[in-house]
């Protein structure tokens, strides 16, 4: 990796770059062809970043920089969590956190005929997915994924949804699994939902569960793996979770886009990579 | 307007259910308890009468200044109070610029009238002029960032800058007494105002099931609540305000309990201002105090003109013996420690007097004005006689700080004040030349004085 970027003095995958660096210098790779994702642009011979984030670079030939905020951009493919504004008659009204709300479908289900349109009030949470993202349009979602099935989007009954930035999102849905849902996994059994939008939903069987891993998950964007577990530790400590009932443990990785089995947790990468996980994180002790 | 449908923060059915059903089980969803407080972090800028709280997320800014202006008809003794809320739309989506909403209007309205009908602030001091001329003191609150419970946060804010505000000193003059000349801050120290007690706004938010109660709601619990009372109360549990703007009906021991627990609030709170401002208000004395060593040569005519004057009083207590004292106590370190019992010696009483007049212009608002009282030169000649032995000692005397005030000023022997001139100009011009000196500094001239003076003390 380093080894084709001997052109440039520094080389600056994985470090952070602010609007303005040079992340490349092309002349030197006159003769590859390279794919260049979010904030990158390509100036003559020179490739200059255009946010603030971490510089990233994946094989064969793709860059880009990877930034997190508080606002979403929709970007077709990504699965996000939607609060239902209003419904007309051929689209329900969806807020995404991007700048425009986004048109559901009242048939983008799976086996969705006009007998059986879902009554979705104003407030209803659901994880959907983002068909269509043109600038200056509204996007367009379904609740079905690309092959028609279910696979888990729908509403989401019950449990609580915060919202943080979207690289919090990224973090959650990293593989291998993120330290602090590990650390949480290990001890507590909870459902958990991440749209890339910003949008994270927990649901658990008692209140105080909830509570404890949504609080863990809200202040661990910018601590490393070991402050991660050691705040696990004591949120955990303080939870008491001795009496806490025995659950089975399943741990379900996947390459492949598969439907649902048992709980349900989707991950999706950024824009660059596709690749969707399962996970149940479930109680031990 | 589709861009503003989507900006808009949502709050879910999901997230209603939930925040009831914790509710049940007394959590919340930051893991507080029912009745407690978010952490209260309260900051001052470098301008006096400005606070920035932080209670939780919530960031509330407030701005104290003040006007001379005409007094209303109907009390033409008092000053005036008036506060002005800006929400600002950075702090949440549904904010918008221009005209304050209802909610800016009733926040600023809740606050107000904690502080006007309780007298907390003292209007009638603000008076500089009856039916002329008052100052009108001017409270601007910005909220920064909306995380619940503004009206709490708000009130925080506005109490540390009213604590920490310091208007203009003023006096009358003119030919016929009746104008009024405000003295700019380095000309007098400005005056805080008077502020009898502190009264604190406590917040509840009452939800559907009756008998749930929570203290201080956060967003989330402000939009899910379905009532809310704010009680102002100070900490001698008296009662200044309560607000409670429709929402669902609660009974009456509810409200009673709620006063109860908010008269316990408004006590830590108190004590808690307290704590801020006064770390705030040590912390700019002793900036000020730093000052003054290098502006020795104003203090010097000062300094001189008091001594002057202190001659005419008559000699304090501490004669022959405290000069029998000096030679036990030679050190600088020693004097610095003990003023009054320190340095009894002719120059060394010097040292005190003229020290406690330094100290007593730097400490708080003097009455004596180094610019406007006229300097005569044989009084400056005598200050500068005693001084220049004074000053180091003066210096570090100085860097301790307040405590020393005016404990110097009784130790005045005035006959020693014309001791061996040239030893004290030379002493004086080295002085002068090195601006910050430490307290090693400071110690080797005295010793070398020491020698020189020791002949005189024997005349």
């Amino acid at each position: 990796m380093e080894n084709k970027l001997s052109g440039s003095p520094t080389s600056l995958v994985d470090q952070f770059v602010i609007p303005g660096d040079e992340g490349l210098d092309l002349s030197t790779m006159s003769n590859q062809t390279i794919k260049l994702g979010s904030s990158l642009r390509q100036d003559g011979d020179v490739l200059s970043v255009m946010k603030a984030g971490t510089f990233k670079f994946s094989k064969p030939n793709k860059y880009w920089v990877e930034s997190s905020q508080k606002r979403y951009e929709p970007h077709a493919g990504d699965s996000v969590l939607g609060i239902v504004v209003d419904s007309k008659a051929d689209n329900f009204l969806v807020d995404i956190k991007g700048p425009a709300l986004a048109f559901l479908p009242v048939l983008a289900f799976e086996g969705g005929t006009r007998r059986n349109i879902p009554k979705f009030e104003a407030g209803t949470l659901i994880y959907v997915r983002v068909v269509k993202a043109n600038p200056g349009m509204n996007p367009e979602l379904s609740c079905t994924d690309a092959s028609g099935k279910a696979a888990e989007f729908g509403q989401l009954k019950d449990g609580f949804m915060f919202e943080s930035s979207t690289g919090l999102s990224r973090m959650l849905l990293s593989s291998p699994t993120c330290p602090v849902l590990d650390a949480l996994g290990k001890k507590l059994s909870f459902e958990i939902a991440v749209g890339l939008n910003g949008r994270v939903w927990v649901n658990a069987t008692s209140p105080s569960t909830v509570i404890v891993v949504a609080n863990g998950i809200m202040n661990s964007e910018f601590k490393s793996e070991v402050q991660q577990r050691g705040m696990v530790e004591k949120l955990l400590q303080n939870l008491k979770l001795s009496s806490q009932s025995f659950s089975y443990t399943y741990m379900i990785p996947t390459s492949t886009f598969i439907g649902c089995l048992l709980l349900t947790n989707f991950l999706q990468l950024t824009n660059m990579k596709q690749t969707s996980l399962m996970f149940s994180l479930q109680l031990d002790n | 307007m589709e861009t503003r449908l989507a900006n808009i923060w949502r709050l879910t059915v999901n997230e209603k259910k939930f925040i009831e059903t914790a509710l049940q089980s007394d959590l919340r969803i930051d893991g507080r308890r029912p009745f407690d407080f978010r952490n209260i972090s309260i900051k001052f800028s470098r301008e006096e009468g400005s606070a920035e709280v932080q209670l939780g997320q919530t960031h509330v800014m407030a701005f104290v200044t003040a006007q001379l202006t005409q007094p209303y008809k109907d009390r033409p003794n008092e000053g005036t109070l008036s506060m002005f809320t800006e929400f600002s739309p950075m702090a949440d989506p549904s904010f918008e610029p221009g005209r304050p909403s209802e909610a800016a209007v009733e926040l600023g309205r809740v606050i107000d009238r904690g502080l006007r009908e309780s007298r907390a602030v003292d209007t009638e001091s603000l008076c500089v002029l009856s039916g002329k001329s008052v100052w009108a003191v001017r409270v601007d609150l910005h909220i920064l960032d909306n995380g619940g419970n503004l009206v709490d946060a708000a009130n925080i804010a506005a109490l540390a800058a009213l604590l920490t505000f310091r208007r203009p000193e003023c006096s009358l003059g003119g030919e016929d007494g009746q104008q009024v000349i405000v003295h700019p801050p380095e000309v007098r120290e400005p005056l805080p105002l008077i502020i009898h007690h502190l009264p604190i706004a406590v917040t509840f938010a009452f939800f559907s099931n009756e008998s749930t109660v929570v203290i201080d709601p956060t967003h989330y619990e402000e939009a899910v609540m379905g009532g809310r009372m704010t009680a102002t109360l100070n900490a001698n549990n008296d009662i200044c305000a309560i607000q409670k703007a429709g929402g669902e009906g609660v009974l009456q021991s509810v409200i009673m309990q709620c006063l109860r627990i908010a008269g316990q609030k408004a006590y830590d709170i108190t004590t808690k201002i307290k704590n801020a401002v006064e770390s705030y208000n040590t912390e700019r004395a002793l900036r000020k105090i730093k000052r003054h060593p290098s502006s020795v040569a104003l203090d010097i005519s000062g300094a001189g003109v008091n001594i002057g004057k202190s001659q005419n009083k008559p000699v304090p207590q501490k004669g022959d013996s405290e000069r029998s004292n000096l030679t036990s106590e030679k050190s600088m370190a020693d004097q610095s420690m003990d003023i009054e019992g320190e340095a009894k010696s002719s120059e060394q009483q010097q040292t005190n007097k003229i020290d406690g007049d330094a100290k007593n212009f730097i400490g708080g608002p003097s009455s004596w004005d180094p610019y406007s009282a006229g300097v005569n030169s044989d009084f400056l000649k005598a200050s500068l006689a005693s001084r220049g032995k004074t000053l180091p000692s003066r210096k570090e005397q100085d860097s301790r700080g307040e405590n020393m005030s005016g404990e110097a000023k009784p130790v005045e022997p005035p006959e020693d004040i014309n001791v061996s001139l040239s030893n004290i100009e030379a002493s004086e011009t080295v002085l002068r030349t090195n601006g910050e000196k430490t307290l090693k500094d400071a110690v080797k001239p005295k010793n070398k004085r020491k020698m020189k003076s020791s002949p005189t003390s024997e005349r």
